[in-house]
This record gives structure tokens, sequence and C-alpha cells, in this order.
């Protein structure tokens, strides 16, 4: 599981206030980086989608702190060195075995071979 | 003093970029397929690429070669990879067996086979170790149950001069030798004729044995028939489940001449390897004699650990730091059976041709509330795609066009969502786009973990991705899965939900329509092939009469108003009404006669779930090595009427229809999000 994959995640237990699944902490047991080529304008184009500090907390639980700004800067998109560092945290850092909890509910969802386990029994869903 | 001459300088140099050419190729296959990151400062680790277990280097020989540069810390041979590691105590001794060994040639000991190795230096080395594995439950080996003396009168006493036909055929065949007493075994139909008993019963030779067996409780009636099968070394036995009609429980098996593996699978993929030693007996019994399937791989060596060669019984755990090959000799095995005179009444009813019959009397019906569908769901939808997994995996391979075409059309650094992405089929189709699948299979997301896709497990009807964030999403062949108009309705609706304003989703659905426009679809055609590949779209159909056309049904009411849900409900085509009957089982590459039913899966190649080793041995039909009960899965589908996928996405008012055609035997959509 990538952190750009994490930052879509968001629990879905029923019942929960809006927003109170999001975002997912994650406890990670083992985690891999493992490089992929860089491409600035795939990058810049994904950093508008991002929920900016969920990634930052996430980055910094996996022991991974990003060094990014608390906020993408205006001129971010021709900032080749700080569309690396996103690169290099979005797409490069991925939690092989762990497990993601529900910020509300406590619901923890285990990861396995970096296969997250979203499934909910029929009385949660 | 010698002088080269400027021709001799380039042919060396010529050499050198070779081997760094295929150095560099070997770091790049080891890191697209296996993951594995080579680097290129000297380390104490490195890779040995063509030295692997899987290409025929045996540990004792790469122990050798490896040594001669410096202390071994620790040497990897994952099985069946054609790579191994070493870590030396220092980096200047890596570094030396680097420069030694990059681009040598070596001969394979045991094959006498010329291999060139490509070494690699790594960060470290690290590989993960399956979970140690415990015998199926009801086997036993027991050690030494009979002494070499014994061991060499029985082998002695086989007298293999058959009728020269049979001779004949086993030599160009090259099948494993086969001799029957008691009762004649049968393989065209995998059962003894109980009726014509072979004269002389079992050879007298035995008789102790037996005794002995009987005594230590290993068998509880005295074995009426006897089958002696000899292996040569790349011989085997495809994997069985011994016919439960056929005999009692326990079945015994004394191996002779030589030690083997044999592989122990459960239906739920999960393999055991064995190591059976010389004069050892082997007892299958219980789940292992009536549910797991044993079988004998046809090679010339096993995978066997190295620190008790020859000695260890019992399961082989996958420690990669002690794996070996161990070199196949001829083994002869002498298994004992006792004749079964009622029918098998195990509790094993999936496996068993006994209970089979039976089975049919569980027939589902058409679900009358959500409870119901969900339970259907689960037992003919989710519990077959899991146990099937590998199989269906291996058919999904050839990306379908117009689902690329949607795809490529994104624009780069689009998210997009894989709503049941099966095994990943369309996760890598556009490196431009970051592609995320889910599936209710958790089998199916492991294949694309282990393709390296971002996939995750959960519901259709509840995606755990946040509103809004995706620029599309695809979801095919998924909503025929579901078992009312409301569930249906509400996975077009969770797919809506995940799309960004403007973001667009492409959904496909099996439609009722086979021939379209006189036109038949991939599935029709292939009706007299004999491969059964069942590509998933491709479901026969006949040319059915069409309703009238679904009223355009867009409202502005709320998306799952119940009038809407009755329109769909009342006015869908002139199919069988199903509602209060059993789903009917449809009959593969014919066309449909209800748009609800259950469709035959017919399992290949064992239920692997994962990307597993073991070998399936392919049998030609009614050979001596048939010897499988091939398991049938049915799963449930509602197929489409043309317009009723339409009509469904027109009722919610917060999509747009942009796209609604026909491809391939399938309804198709696409949506725009308002």
């Amino acid at each position: 599981m990538k952190l750009l994959t994490h930052n879509l995640l968001s629990s879905h237990v029923r019942g929960l206030r809006p927003g109170g699944g999001f975002p997912l902490q994650i406890q990670a047991s083992e985690v891999r980086v493992r490089p992929v080529p860089f491409n600035a304008a795939f990058v810049a184009r994904l950093v508008p989608r991002l929920r900016w500090a969920a990634l930052l907390e996430a980055a910094e639980s996996l022991g991974h702190p990003s060094e990014l700004p608390p906020e993408p800067a205006a001129d971010y998109e021709g900032d080749e060195s700080f569309l690396r560092r996103v690169h290099h945290i979005l797409l490069e850092v991925e939690v092989l075995e762990g497990v993601l909890q529900c910020p509300d509910s406590g619901r923890r969802f285990p990861i396995s071979r970096g296969i997250p386990n979203m499934l909910l029994s029929e009385e949660e869903a | 003093m010698e002088v080269k001459t400027s021709k001799g300088h380039l042919k060396v140099h010529k050499m050198k970029k070779k081997v760094l050419r295929k150095q560099v190729r070997a770091q790049h296959t080891l890191m697209r397929h296996e993951g594995i990151e080579c680097i290129s400062h000297p380390t104490q680790s490195l890779v040995i690429a063509n030295a692997g277990l899987g290409n025929g280097m045996s540990r004792q020989q790469l122990l050798r070669i490896v040594e001669e540069y410096g202390l071994v810390e620790t040497l990897l041979m994952p099985p069946n990879k054609p790579y191994s590691f070493v870590k030396y105590g220092t980096t200047e001794e890596a570094k030396k067996a680097f420069d030694a060994l990059n681009g040598k040639e070596v001969t394979l000991e045991d094959f006498g086979q010329n291999i060139v190795l490509y070494i690699n230096f790594v960060e470290k080395v690290f590989w993960q170790n399956a979970v140690p594995t415990s015998l199926p439950p009801g086997l036993m080996v027991i050690e030494k149950i009979i002494s070499p003396e014994e061991e060499r009168r029985m082998l002695e006493s086989i007298d293999w001069i058959g009728d020269e036909d049979t001779q004949n055929a086993q030599k160009t065949l090259k099948h494993r030798r086969v001799k029957h007493f008691g009762y004649e075994f049968c393989y065209d139909n995998n059962n003894v004729n109980k009726d014509k008993p072979l004269p002389g019963g079992l050879p007298e030779i035995c008789d102790l044995f037996l005794e002995k067996c009987l005594k230590q409780g290993y068998i509880e009636h005295k074995p009426d028939q006897l089958t002696v099968n000899q292996y040569e070394p790349g011989q085997g036995i495809p994997p069985h489940i011994d016919t439960h009609s056929a005999f009692e429980d326990k079945i015994i098996s004394l191996s002779l001449g030589a030690e083997i593996v044999m592989d122990f699978k459960h239906p739920d993929g999960h393999t055991v390897a064995i190591m059976l030693p010389r004069c050892s007996l082997l007892v299958m019994a219980g789940e292992s004699r009536y549910l797991w399937t044993h079988g004998i791989t046809p090679r010339k060596y096993d995978i066997i650990q190295a620190s008790e060669l020859g000695q260890k019984v019992g399961t082989i755990t996958a420690d990669v730091g002690d794996l070996t090959l161990n070199r196949r000799e001829t083994r002869t095995s002498f298994t004992f059976r006792k004749v079964r005179r009622s029918p098998c009444n195990c509790i094993y009813p999936s496996v068993c041709d006994s209970q089979k019959g039976q089975q049919r009397q569980v027939q589902p019906s058409f679900p009358h509330n959500d409870m119901e569908a969900s339970k259907l769901e689960q037992e003919y939808v989710h519990k077959v795609y899991e146990e099937i997994a590998t199989h269906f995996s291996s058919t999904r391979h050839s990306p379908w066009p117009r689902i690329v075409e949607f795809l490529r059309s994104l624009p780069k650094g689009s998210i997009v969502a894989d709503v049941g992405c099966g095994n990943g089929k369309y996760l890598g189709i556009n490196k431009d786009l970051y592609m995320v699948g889910c599936d209710r299979s958790k089998n199916l997301a492991d294949i694309c973990g282990e393709k390296n896709f971002q996939a995750f497990v959960c519901d259709a009807l509840s995606v755990p991705i946040r509103s809004g964030s995706c620029d599309a999403c695809i979801s095919i062949a998924v909503i025929h899965h579901f078992s009312t108009v409301e569930r249906r309705l509400a996975t077009i609706c969770e797919l809506a939900r995940l799309l960004r304003p403007g973001g667009t989703a492409l959904i496909y659905v099996w439609a009722m329509e086979q021939e379209y426009k006189n036109q038949k679809s991939k599935y029709l055609k292939e009706k007299n092939d004999s491969k059964d590949k069942e590509e998933e779209i491709n479901i026969g159909g006949v040319q059915r009469p069409l309703s009238d056309q679904m009223p355009d049904s867009s409202s502005q009411d709320s998306a799952c108003s119940d009038r809407l849900l009755n329109d769909l409900n009342d006015e869908g085509c002139a199919a069988k009404l199903v509602a209060d009957s059993r789903l009917p089982v449809h009959t593969n590459r014919t066309s449909f006669h209800s748009q609800d039913l259950l469709v035959p899966w017919h399992l290949k190649g064992g239920t692997k779930k994962k990307g597993e080793s073991i070998d399936t041995v392919s049998s030609p039909a009614g050979s001596k090595e048939s010897q499988e009960l091939s398991p049938v899965f049915h799963r449930y589908y509602h197929v489409f009427c043309e317009g009723e996928l339409e009509a469904a996405c027109r009722s919610l008012d917060c999509v747009r229809v942009q796209k609604s055609y026909y491809d391939q035997g399938n309804w198709c959509v696409v949506l725009e999000k308002l």
C-alpha cells in the first residue's frame, strides 16, 4: 500500500460521523522503499487531489518524515525538488505488513503483503 | 613480453561489454519481476543470477563456488528461483567474488549444462520465509518400517514382465510402471471392479508386513487391493484423491528403492511437501485421504532440506537458508487399500463421488430480500471466486480493446478506481494513471499485490474510498453478480460517489442477448472449442425476441425511489420470471434462457490460489494418469437486457449517461458525474 493509496482510503464502518473515517492511522510492521521513475507532470497533477495534512502525518508515522512544508507552495508545479520529495513519499514508500485503524471507531483493518483488507462484516457495513 | 594485437584488445573489450550488458539485463529482470534492487556500490551482499535452485544449481555446488572468495555468512537459495543471495563477512570479499564470478561460465554438476553467472551487489540479503507448515490432518510417515533386507526381497518379488503390448506402450509413453493385485484398478473411471477379483490375491511376501501394520493400528482392516507403482526419475503421478467409493478410509503406501517428495494440496490452495524416505510407510487417513490431493511432480530432482539430507521425514519447510536439490532415483511404492463395499459417507461431500449426486438437493432460489441476496452471493459468488482465483486469473489475460481505449483517453495523473478488479488485468494498462483496484475476493486482490499493483479487499456496495476523490472508475463484469435490483443500483451509486464532478465511470455487464445485430458473441462462437477457457464476458445466448425498449426513466426524484425500481422490475425484458423458483443452471456456451441463473465453472489445475510452484501435469483424457475429480462451481449472474443498465443509470440524478453500447456480449455505459 503506497501512501497515495492511503490518502484515498477512508473507513466506512456504519454510523460514523461525516469524515470520521479519515485518515486511517497506520501501524506498520514492514515498510518497503522501492524506486519508481519520476515524472514531474504526473506528480504535479496529483498534488491538488491530496489531503495534505493526512499525507504528512502518514509519512511521519512510518518514520519517513517527508521534509515537506505544511502546505504546498503556490508555485509548486515548477519546484522540481519539492515534486521529487512528494513523489518519493507518495509512490516509493509502501506498507507491506501492518494495520490501518479507523480514527473514530477504532476498527482495525489488516494489511498483508501490501494489500489492505477493508472488508466489513454484515453487522458493521 | 606479451604483445596484444589491436584485434585482441577489441575482442576482450567486446566480451567485457557483453558481460556488462547481460549483467545490467539481469539487474532489470531482478528488479522488474522480483522486486530486487541492485546497487552500484560494493556491499557485503551479492545476488547471483543463474545460480538458483530453480535452474538446477545445488547448494553444495554453489557453496563451493562462493566459499573460495571469503567467509560466507549467509547463503540463501529461494526455492524455484533462478538466483541466490550470498553475504560475505566483508565488502572486500564480496568484491573479490564479484570480480571473479561475474560473467563466469560454470557447468552445473547435476545436469552437465553450462550456465553463465551474473553478479550484482544488493543492499541486504533478505527473504521472507514461508510459515512452517504442519502435516495434513490424518497423515503419518513411519520411518524404517521394514529392513533393507525386506525391502530387497519385496522389490525382487515383482515380476514386471506383463504382456508385450502393455510393455511397449509403457516404454513409448514413458509412463510409470504399474501392477495391480487383488482387484484391478480401472483408470477410466478411477474405480475397481468389485465383482471380479484378480486371482491370487495379494502376494504372500506382504503378509507379515500387513500383520504388523494391523497390530500397530496403521490400518483397521486387512487390505485386499495392492497397487505397485514404479517411478523412474522424471516420472510422477498427477494430483488426485483416491476415489472415495472405491476404498475405505486408511490407505498405506510403502516406499522402496529411493526417497521422494510427495505434494499434498488442500482445496483452498495451500500445499505441503512431504519427504518419504526409503523403507518408510505413508499412512493417509481422514482429511488427508478424503480431502487433500496427493501427487508426485514429474521431475528429476526434488528440493529438500540440506541439513538433513536423506534423513528428514515429514514436511519440508521453506527455510531458504537450508534448501538444496536431491537427485531422484527409481522408487517403487506398494500401496495397500481395502475395497469399499458400501457408499462413502465422509464429511467431505464436495469431493465425494458417493455423495455428489445428493448435493443437487440444496438448490438456491431467487432471493426475496437483502439478507437472502447477501447469502446467495456469499455462496455463489464470493466463495467460488476465492476457490477458483488462480485458475480464473489464468484465463483473464487479454485486456478488452474498448476498455483500454477508455483508460488511455484519461488525462495523465488521473486517479482511477477499478471496482471489482479481479486479477488486476487493467491496473497496469496506462502508466500515466494512478490506478487502485479493489475486489471482494482476497485471493484475487492478493494476485494483484503479487503483480505490485495497488489493491485492497472490499465489497462493491461499500467502497472505502473518500467521496469525490477519483477522476474515473471502471467496473467490468461485476454488477451482474448482485442478485437484486436494489443492490445493483446501490453499486452504481457507489461508483458515482467516488467520482469528482466531471469524472467518468465505465461499466460493463453481461448481456442477455448474446447474438446482437446478427453477430454472435465470442462466447457463442467458441462453442466447439474444446478448451474450456471461459473468457469472462463471452457467454452464449440465443437471439431472444427483444421486449419494448426500457422507457426513458430519467427522473428528478432521488436515486433509489420505489417507483423507478418498480419500473425496472415490471418492464424488464420478456425473459422468464424466476421469482419463487429455483435458479436454473446454465449450459456454458449456449444462449441464456433466464436473466437470473447459475453458470458453471470447471476448475482446471487444482485450486491453486497463489502463484505457487507446484507443477500440474496435463494428462490425456481417459489415460492411466487421470485420477482427478474435477470440481465444478456455480456462479450466480443476473444478465442484463438491452437498455436495462442504461435505465438504471438514468434513474440516478447525480450522473449523466455519456455513452451506451454493446461490446462482445456485454451492455456497457459511460457515466459522467454531474
